[in-house]
């Protein structure tokens, strides 16, 4: 007979580095869930992209058993967080699934900003929090500092936290010990009706949708008739179990406290969204869990495949994709410049290159994407309020009545050094400052509001430049107001390109529209004729450059009779052209296209 | 006299002398420094000539083109003898032009002597530069003085078809230094001038080096400069790199531009023949040891005849006659036709009536200009 008490959920909170999915093997290891041999590399992390890029993009749950010093077998279940702002949401859901988690600091470098934005949710939601001081084995290791730092900084007690060695398997045992003793069990009642918490999904070719879920009441079992209460979805239990490292293991009744899965033949994760409470279609929980947000995407880019034949793989590629990722919106559109595509909607920027790089890596697509825009609503003269998050659809100026643009709440941590590089920065990009707050004698918190469309295109490489690396960021949306903006179109010897066209402020469009134009003038290559390159607000042209005329591309060697020969130079010279799109009269290379997204990178 | 015989199919001959007393920097022409291969190499092209004279027995050669390499570095001897056995083994023409390439410092009374003794009626000397540190920087092992004195000795044999050639955009050449190298050869009155951009070719010495140019723009620049002075002093622009006095284009050359026969003999030497081309493989001593290595080309489809033929013919300043291409090959030009409307207006085209050429400033981008009539007619099959 099972019983709450000897229960356990928690999670890891860390920053990136900080040796999160080590210690989730070791763990995984001491409580014999794994053996050696069986082991991966890092067990939790089980996507190349992830591991390359050392983020943790999908929330991962697994249930281990460990014998503890006072003799009893726990149920421990491990409920993995992604790692990043974009995920803000998927990890308030996590978190939402636990009674505890463990905080992991590197002993060398301390607190970082992720960690602290992650820490906070923690005990928002009310969860235990366990310092644990991770990498004692580097010498430049420090972990009375560390922990000083936790108590200044958080204000939880850090003094006799553990001090280990994830890497090094040192003090392991220790931290196994604190989760029993420090985060407390689940609460629940079993007999109450169902009310379940989903944290993830995932999509089995074989299964269907598996869902990934914490019971907070009730219990389930195969049969059971389940509704999801936010999207109404209701479903017969198939299967239901445990998470185990290396796949599932179904179990007749799970009950209230625990953490597993279900399936049920679904086949679309969208009806199965991250926040969503799960009861039973008899008998129904009076109120879902709190918290639920439908997942809403922030940024949206064009995404085309560079071989316009390759059209139907990328729609296979995202619907696969999707499977897995509920967040990810696509729709079919088409441009005169770039052909058959699909306009994405991510989460954030990060979320937007996971996306593009999964495609280009596993599914092998060679792609062009179009300048990221954010969701505009546009008040219309008669009144009906528009969304508009591709220039195209932008309404006629003259049909505006009012039109507003997204703004964040910004959190900028960063060694206060570098305030002075900061601030400026900000400023620049329209942010409202709100408050500095000193973290510690040297750490300080930046608040500031500011207009998404302003963070989208280079904000966090800018920030992370102006900081040797040591600033970190976190938004998330606050709400929309009024904005002047307008709609820059860029035209091409005097014929409009519509995937680089793009909606910004009326004070910044001047600059970003000449940068524009100079990027495209540097890398459209010289055309038989001259080629003006020009920005227009309406009618009105607001920058121009001209990229010359060719001058010279002759083979003035006559190579006696060998007319083989210069037929294949010409041939030569003819397939590079192949890879350039023609645009009325003017022939763009797709390397145009790449030079105005990284337009800010330099 | 067989003008009127079926025996009159016109053939221009080439033959390639592969021998050079050292290699310029730029060149990758096929040839080799190794004089001692000249006996056995001449034996082996006396062969060849014997043969192919024999299996082009309908044809007349109108042409005759010496190149290399270096041809007067073979010496009188040798040079007679190989013009002797094309007149013996092939049916020359009465008014056949027979070209010899000359370099200035192997062109020596002897050699003249015997090559107007054999009818030689064509000169064409590589001068490429007046400036003798240009010169040294490509590797020409003569000075201006010797070219100009060869030129000379030339004419009082009484050479009166003399051709020089000359480059520009070599590294580190303005323009004002190339147009006086234009002015000194033009006081030498030439009947024809060959001007070449230099291109780097990879494998060459030059080419590894990678030396800085002048630019796009200023090569553009001095091309058009040279046009103009060129046509000042009477000299007419019949193809991309080459200017002749009225009457004096070179006619072996012109073969190469309207698709009409020719024969190359020699390793790396090039042949149009019936319909089909094919070369010699660029290696003397398989070429010595009689391994008839030919290096054949397939057989073209009709619609890339066509984009050939358009390719050569728009190096001309004749340009292309549609009719003429639709004659040719039993087709419409109409999508040419359209390829070349959709130019206009840029001062790189002009026509008339159905004849289309290219202008000075439009053969400076003859590359991008061939690409895109030629794909235009292949967008479309023939007819």
């Amino acid at each position: 007979m099972k019983d709450h008490e000897h229960i356990r959920n928690f999670s890891i909170i860390a920053h990136i580095d900080h040796g999160k999915s080590t210690l989730a093997d070791r763990l995984l290891e001491q409580c014999r869930a794994v053996t050696q041999r069986e082991m991966e590399e890092q067990l939790l992390d089980n996507m190349d992209l992830e591991r390359e890029r050392g983020i943790t993009i999908k929330a991962r749950a697994v249930r281990m058993e460990y014998e503890a010093d006072d003799g009893q077998t726990y149920e421990m279940n491990l409920i993995d967080t992604p790692g990043h702002v974009d995920f803000n949401y998927e990890v308030s859901r996590s978190l939402a699934a636990c009674e505890g988690a463990l905080l992991v600091v590197d002993a060398a470098q301390g607190i970082e900003a992720q960690t602290l934005g992650n820490t906070y949710l923690a005990i928002d939601a009310g969860l235990e929090v366990v310092p644990v001081i991770n990498k004692i084995d580097l010498p430049a290791a420090d972990a009375p500092r560390v922990k000083q730092e936790i108590e200044d900084i958080i204000g939880i007690p850090a003094a006799d936290s553990p001090e280990i060695s994830a890497k090094m398997n040192i003090n392991i045992h220790e931290v196994l010990e604190r989760i029993v003793t420090d985060i407390p069990a689940p609460q629940g009642d079993d007999e109450a009706p169902l009310r379940a918490l989903i944290f993830d999904s995932q999509y089995d070719p074989y299964k269907g949708v598996v869902v990934y879920m914490r019971l907070m009441d009730g219990c389930v079992r195969p049969g059971m008739r389940v509704k999801m209460m936010a999207t109404g979805a209701v479903f017969q239990v198939l299967e239901c179990g445990y998470l185990q490292p290396f796949g599932l293991s179904p179990q007749q009744e799970l009950r209230a406290g625990e953490v597993g899965y279900f399936t049920a033949s679904i086949k679309n994760v969208s009806d199965t969204r991250v926040g969503d409470t799960i009861t039973e279609a008899a008998r129904p929980t009076e109120a879902p869990l709190p918290g639920y947000r439908p997942a809403q995407p922030m940024v949206f880019c064009g995404i085309y495949t560079e071989d316009g034949s390759k059209y139907p793989d990328l729609r296979d590629a995202l619907e696969k994709l999707q499977l897995n990722d509920a967040a990810l919106s696509f729709e079919p559109e088409s441009s005169v410049a770039l052909g058959f595509g699909f306009r994405c909607g991510f989460l954030g920027m990060l979320h937007m290159e996971v996306i593009q790089e999964r495609l280009e890596r596993e599914f092998d697509l060679d792609l062009v994407t179009t300048l990221p825009s954010v969701v505009y609503e546009i008040v219309q003269t008669d009144g009906t309020v528009v969304r508009c998050d591709n220039p195209h659809d932008y309404p006629d100026p003259a049909l505006i009545e009012q039109a507003r643009e997204p703004f964040v709440k910004a959190t900028i941590m960063s060694p206060n050094e570098f305030v002075g590089n900061i601030m400026p920065m900000c400023q620049e990009r329209r942010g409202i400052f709100k408050d500095m707050q000193y973290l510690d004698a040297s750490l300080v918190e930046l608040h500031y509001e500011m207009p998404i469309n302003e963070i989208i295109y280079d904000f966090f490489d800018a920030l992370k430049a102006r900081t040797k690396g040591y600033a970190s960021l976190d938004y998330e949306l606050l709400d929309y107001r009024p904005s002047d903006l307008v709609k820059v179109d860029m035209l091409l010897n005097g014929d409009q390109v519509d995937a680089l066209s793009f909606i910004a402020h009326r004070e910044k469009a001047y600059g970003r529209a000449r940068r524009i134009c100079e990027k495209l003038k540097e890398n459209i290559p010289r055309q038989l004729f001259e080629v003006p390159v020009q920005a227009a607000i309406g009618g009105k042209v607001i920058a121009r450059e001209t990229v010359k005329a060719m001058r010279k591309d002759v083979l003035a060697k006559c190579y006696g009779g060998d007319i083989t020969r210069k037929k294949k130079l010409l041939e030569k010279q003819k397939e590079g052209k192949k890879k350039m799109r023609t645009l009325g009269t003017v022939q763009l290379p797709t390397e145009a296209f790449m030079a105005v997204l990284k337009l800010d990178e330099e | 006299m067989s003008k009127f015989s079926y025996k009159n199919r016109p053939l221009g001959l080439y033959l390639h002398i592969p021998f050079c007393v050292s290699k310029c920097g730029y060149c990758d022409f096929y040839s080799v420094t190794d004089q001692t291969l000249v006996k056995h190499y001449v034996t082996a092209l006396l062969t060849h000539i014997r043969e192919y004279g024999r299996t082009c027995g309908g044809y007349t050669v109108d042409t005759v083109y010496l190149g290399g390499g270096t041809p007067t570095c073979l010496g009188a001897k040798f040079l007679g003898r190989i013009l002797q056995e094309v007149r013996n083994k092939f049916r020359l023409a009465d008014d056949a032009e027979i070209t010899v390439e000359c370099n200035p410092e192997s062109t020596n009374k002897k050699v003249l002597e015997m090559l107007k003794k054999q009818g030689v009626t064509r000169l064409s000397f590589g001068v490429q530069s007046a400036h003798e540190d240009e010169l040294r920087a490509i590797g020409r092992i003569h000075t201006f003085q010797q070219a100009a004195d060869a030129v000379a000795l030339a004419k009082a044999k009484g050479f009166a078809n003399i051709s020089l050639d000359l480059m520009y955009g070599l590294p580190g050449q303005t323009q004002a230094r190339f147009l006086e190298s234009v002015e000194r050869c033009l006081a030498l009155d030439p009947q024809h001038l060959s001007c070449y951009g230099l291109k780097l070719e990879p494998g060459t010495p030059m080419g590894r080096a990678d030396p800085v140019l002048p630019d796009d723009d200023a090569q553009a620049d001095t091309y058009l400069a040279l046009c103009d002075v060129l046509r000042e002093r009477g000299f007419e622009h019949y193809e991309i790199s080459n200017f002749a006095r009225p009457g004096y284009r070179s006619r072996h050359n012109m073969k190469y531009w309207d698709l009409s026969e020719y024969l190359g003999l020699g390793p790396g030497a090039h042949s149009f023949l019936n319909g089909r081309r094919f070369a010699f493989s660029r290696d003397i001593k398989a070429y010595i040891g009689g391994e008839d290595i030919l290096r054949d080309e397939e057989e073209v489809a009709s619609f890339q005849r066509q984009g050939e033929y358009l390719m050569v013919r728009l190096r001309t300043a004749d340009g292309v006659d549609l009719l003429d291409l639709e004659k040719r090959y039993g087709i419409d030009s109409t999508p040419y036709e359209e390829a070349f409307r959709s130019l206009m207006g840029n001062g790189l085209i002009a026509h008339q009536g159905m004849r289309w050429w290219l202008t000075e400033k439009g053969f400076l981008v003859s590359n991008s200009i061939i690409n895109r009539v030629v794909e235009a007619g292949q967008s479309q099959p023939a007819l």
